[in-house]
């Protein structure tokens, strides 16, 4: 209800939303999902899992606003969903970039020493 | 530890540099010519548009020199980046970015040859 | 939030703010100055440092294939060696993951290193809002090797990456728009380079004949010279050689195989 009277989040481009809920609840479960598609043992896997089913379990338990956002802590509800997009796209690109593997290349000799 | 220096060095040993655009040289080559073209067809305009006091088979012969002055070069990446520097000099003419004087600067009109012998060298007063 | 507070009122910051909270803000410099006895040099943070470093473990971690090295420097800096394969998925992954946000690129530079393999190192830096913190990305390239344009993910790269194309040379692929930046139209040559001439190769003069202004080759030709630079004293005291710099920490899953 509290999203009906709010009229603004007083940040430029971010609109109110209505139903954050919904919107939230969607976004982490197409997140969950394009995880499955990255191997167990990947630390980015492991850590946004964990991350991403925290908030989803405050989103599915708390159906008040406010209280939500005291909850993740992490901003405005409206950030939370930007950040959500942000995380669902770079999930969908994680499994193309397939960042666990190995190093691809040991830097030369002296690459990183200071001073020369 | 001796493990990562060996491959370090069969790494070292069969090193595939990254390619600029070109992956070998005849590739290199065409763009090479395709930036030639693109000169030799823009060389009128130029000289209509810059108002110069030379004809276009001066700026023809010109852009053909400038071209001759690096055809020792054989490595495709060299190549790519001294192509990639004359499409930036092309775009600067064909925008009119440069002026006059930057077109001009080719043609180093106002250079004297540097002395040669004793005494031009004494006359113009340096020992370079 | 306490903690937030405290690190205002010793970067100075704390004079700006109203009388009401004066009271407490003088109890608090008059501790500050009990114990910090010189002013000039940053002070110790030990929460934040921890803090970035934990960090730098973690995208050591996340990003395996990528991170080379990660390492703190002193005054509480995070640096991340990359792969110049990497440029765009480390950054993207820096921007868009929840639990880093650095949606700002601050700055976007080059260092020229002669004697090295790969002359030239490029510094991205980058800043988080969210949590109020800073990170160095460092990478490398050669005069011919190009590096992956960060423009599709920061639009503040573009003109840092033509400012660093004309004044390193070093080549950005894909970049939108790269062409000159600094330096005049004709200007051959990349300033920056170590080996570029302090005096330049060509000198300009209005020529009263040709009516127009013309450039020349430089008259005062600098000849090579060895300059004796060094200062008795000791420059870098924190670089000594035999002891370990900075805590430096392995890329996630290659440490344990090398040893």
């Amino acid at each position: 209800m509290a999203g009906l009277l709010k009229k603004t989040t007083g940040l430029v481009g971010l609109a109110v939303n209505h139903n954050p809920h919904e919107r939230l609840r969607s976004l982490y479960s197409k997140i969950l999902a394009s995880l499955q598609t990255i191997p167990q043992h990947a630390a980015y896997r492991k850590y946004t899992e964990q991350l991403v089913t925290e908030r989803f379990n405050h989103v599915q338990s708390e159906p008040d606003v406010d209280k939500l956002e005291n909850k993740i802590n992490c901003g405005q509800i409206e950030e939370v969903i930007f950040q959500a997009e942000c995380e669902l796209s770079l999930a969908r690109k994680m499994s193309e970039w397939k960042p666990w593997e190995p190093l691809i290349e040991e830097p030369p000799t002296d690459q990183w020493k200071w001073p020369v | 530890m001796a493990s990562t220096a060996a491959t370090r060095a069969a790494a070292g040993a069969s090193k595939v540099v990254k390619p600029l655009f070109s992956r070998d040289l005849d590739e290199a080559k065409r763009r090479v010519r395709e930036l030639y073209r693109a000169w030799y067809r823009e060389v009128p305009s130029t000289v209509a548009q810059f108002q110069l006091d030379i004809d276009v088979r001066m700026g023809r012969g010109k852009v053909r020199e400038m071209f001759d002055k690096n055809k020792h070069v054989t490595d495709p990446r060299v190549i790519d980046m001294l192509v990639i520097k004359g499409k930036m000099e092309l775009q600067e003419t064909i925008h009119i970015w440069k002026q006059k004087t930057h077109i001009m600067r080719f043609f180093q009109e106002s250079e004297e040859p540097r002395p040669k012998d004793f005494l031009s060298k004494f006359y113009s007063g340096h020992d370079p | 939030m306490a903690a937030s507070l405290v690190r205002f009122v010793r970067g100075g910051l704390g004079r700006s703010y109203n009388l009401a909270r004066t009271a407490c803000l003088l109890q608090q410099q008059t501790r500050l100055q009990s114990s910090d006895t010189s002013p000039t040099i940053r002070p110790k943070d030990a929460v934040a440092n921890s803090q970035l470093a934990a960090f730098g473990e973690l995208v050591a971690e996340m990003m395996p294939k990528y991170v080379q090295q990660v390492e703190m420097t002193c005054f509480n800096e995070l640096d991340v060696m990359i792969h110049p394969d990497g440029v765009i998925p480390v950054l993207t992954f820096l921007r868009d993951h929840t639990n880093a946000q650095f949606r700002n690129m601050i700055d976007l530079t080059a260092v020229d290193v002669p004697s090295r393999q790969n002359r030239f190192e490029i510094v991205y830096n980058l800043l988080s809002l969210r949590y109020n913190s800073r990170i160095r990305i460092k990478t490398y390239s050669d005069e011919l090797s190009p590096v992956d344009s960060a423009v599709s993910v920061h639009m503040a790269a573009n003109w840092y990456e033509r400012e660093v194309w004309d004044m390193f040379g070093v080549f950005f692929a894909n970049h939108p728009d790269l062409r000159r930046i600094l330096t005049d139209y004709g200007f051959e040559g990349h300033p920056f380079r170590k080996d570029f001439p302090l005096s330049g190769y060509v000198e300009v003069r209005y020529d009263d004949e040709l009516k127009r202004v013309v450039a020349e080759p430089v008259e005062l030709s600098q000849e090579f010279r060895k300059f004796d630079l060094n200062t008795p004293w000791e420059t870098f005291p924190a670089y000594r050689e035999p002891k370990e710099v900075a805590p430096k920490l392995e890329a996630g899953d290659a440490a344990p195989e090398k040893k």
